[in-house]
C-alpha cells in the first residue's frame, strides 16, 4: 500500500468512504450476512493504488485490513479506478458507469485470481460494494 | 373471486411444429386487433410483458401476445432434450417465431423483441420483412462486445440460478421500483441449467450481423429500435451504430431504464413504447 501522502486526495476520500461503510454495514445487514453463509474466503478490494484486504466468514466481514499482512494470500482482487468507484457510489450512478461489469466492460474495473468465490456469490459482493454509496456524502 | 380480481391475460398451449419437432408453446395473450408477438429476453419467458398484456392503451387497439420459448418459463423442451446441449441458432430461432405465428394464424403481426428478441427482429427485417406489419427491437444491435464467460453459466461448483441473476441484475437501471427490479431478476432465477447461456450462444456466437443487414425495407416494413440509456451490454451506442445502416429507422433512448424495459419500469416503457404502437397503427395524432 502506498502512504498516504503518495495518493490523491479523491482517492484518499473513497478509502475513507470505504473504511467507514465496510465492514459495519455489512455485518449490520443479518440478511446480506445471511446470504453469504456459506461464503469463507480472503480478497482483495484495490481503490485506484491502495489495497484492502477482506477477511469474510460464513458471510460476515471478520476483518478489513488497510495495512496488508507480508506475503498474505488472497483468492481473488477487485480492483477498480479512482474515477470507477467514484462513479460507482454515486446516487444514482451515471448509465455505464452503475455496476462491476460496467466498470469493467470500460477498463476501469478489472477481476483477477481465482473467481469462483467471486462469482458463486456474485450478488452478495456486488451488494457488499455498493454499501459506501449509501448516505455519505464524501 | 371478484371480476375486478382477474386479470385480462389468458394462457393456452399451442402445438408447433419447429424444424421437424413437436413442440408444446405456451403463450399468454390479451386484447384484440392487430397481433403484437412480444419475444422474451435470454434465459427469462413471457411474463416479462405482463405489464404490457394488462395495459388497455395497448390491448384496445392489440392482440398482444407473448409467448415462451422452447425450453423457457412452461415451454418444455423438445422430446429428447435431455441427450444434447441446448444451443440456440438464428435459424431456430427465426423458425420458431414464423411457426409460432402460423400455428395462431396470425396476419402480419407486429413482433416486437427484447434483447436476443430485438436482434432476432433484426434478422426478421431483413430476411423475412414482408410477413410483418412492423417490427420493434428493444435493447437490439447488430453485435455487442461481449462483458464475461457464458462457461460461468452452467458449472458445477456455482449456482445457475444465483449467478444468471447476478450477473444481469447490473442490467437494471437504479431507478427501476425495486419489486419490478427482483421480479426481473426472478426470472433469471428460474431457467433451467444451461438455458441462458444456450441463448448466448445464438447472441455470441451464431448472429453477428454486422455487415449482413442490407435489404431492409422500413418502407414496406417500419422499423423501431428502443434501447434504455442504462443497457451496458447493448448500449445505445450499438443501437446508433446499428440504425445508422437501416435507413428509415427511428431510434428511441430511453431514459432511467436498462436492459429489461417491459419489466424493470413499466410506467417509463409505456411513455416509450405507446407512441411507437400508435403510430404503427396509423394514429399519428397522439391519442393520449
Amino acid at each position: 500500500m502506498h502512504a498516504a501522502d503518495t495518493i490523491s486526495e479523491a482517492e484518499q476520500a473513497l478509502c475513507g468512504r470505504f473504511q467507514r461503510a465496510i465492514p459495519a454495514r455489512a455485518n449490520a445487514d443479518p440478511h446480506l450476512v445471511w446470504r453469504g453463509r456459506s461464503l469463507r474466503t480472503d480478497c482483495l478490494v484495490q481503490i485506484g493504488s491502495t489495497a484492502f484486504l477482506l477477511r469474510i466468514d460464513a458471510g460476515s466481514i471478520r476483518e478489513c485490513l488497510t495495512r496488508l499482512p507480508l506475503l498474505c494470500s488472497w483468492a481473488f482482487a477487485v480492483r477498480g479506478s479512482v474515477e470507477g468507484w467514484a462513479a460507482l457510489w454515486q446516487d444514482p450512478p451515471p448509465p455505464g458507469w452503475h455496476d462491476l461489469f460496467a466498470l469493467s466492460k470500460r477498463g476501469e474495473m478489472s477481476f483477477e485470481g481465482d473467481l469462483q468465490p467471486f462469482l458463486a456469490h456474485l450478488q452478495y459482493f456486488k451488494d457488499v460494494l455498493a454499501l459506501p454509496r449509501q448516505g455519505d456524502a464524501r | 373471486m371478484t371480476r375486478a380480481a382477474l386479470e385480462p391475460i389468458v394462457g393456452r398451449y399451442v402445438r408447433v411444429p419447429i424444424l421437424g419437432e413437436d413442440c408444446r408453446v405456451y403463450f399468454e395473450e390479451a386484447g384484440q386487433g392487430i397481433p403484437l408477438v412480444c419475444l422474451h429476453t435470454a434465459g427469462a419467458d413471457s411474463r416479462q410483458f405482463r405489464h404490457l398484456l394488462c395495459d388497455e392503451a395497448v390491448t384496445s387497439h392489440y392482440r398482444a401476445i407473448a409467448f415462451d420459448l422452447p425450453w423457457h418459463g412452461k415451454s418444455y423442451p423438445p422430446p429428447g432434450w435431455q441427450d444434447y446441449e441446448y444451443k440456440l441458432t438464428t435459424q431456430r430461432y427465426v423458425e420458431t417465431i414464423r411457426a409460432f405465428c402460423a400455428a395462431l394464424d396470425l396476419d402480419r403481426p407486429v413482433v416486437m423483441g427484447c434483447s436476443i428478441g430485438g436482434r432476432i427482429a433484426l434478422q426478421l427485417a431483413h430476411a423475412h420483412g414482408s410477413e410483418f406489419r412492423a417490427l420493434i427491437g428493444l435493447e437490439a444491435a447488430d453485435f455487442q462486445a461481449p462483458w464475461y464467460d457464458t462457461s460461468w453459466l452452467h458449472r458445477g461448483d456455482v449456482h445457475g440460478g444465483e449467478i444468471c441473476a447476478a450477473l444481469v441484475s447490473g442490467l437494471v437501471a437504479p431507478q427501476s421500483p425495486a419489486q419490478h427490479r427482483h421480479e426481473t431478476l426472478w426470472q433469471y432465477m428460474q431457467g433451467g441449467p444451461g438455458v441462458f447461456k444456450g441463448d448466448l450462444y445464438f447472441y455470441r456466437v451464431d448472429a453477428d450481423l454486422r455487415g449482413k443487414l442490407s435489404g431492409i425495407d422500413t418502407a414496406r416494413c417500419p422499423m423501431y429500435l428502443l434501447t434504455g440509456e442504462y443497457d451496458f451490454s447493448c448500449t445505445p451506442e450499438d443501437t446508433l451504430r446499428t440504425a445508422a445502416g437501416i435507413p428509415g429507422v427511428k431510434v428511441t433512448i430511453m431514459r432511467e431504464v436498462g436492459h429489461f424495459p417491459m419489466s424493470e419500469n413499466p410506467e417509463q416503457f409505456r411513455r416509450c413504447i405507446l407512441p411507437v404502437l400508435d403510430e404503427i397503427r396509423g394514429d399519428r395524432g397522439g391519442a393520449r
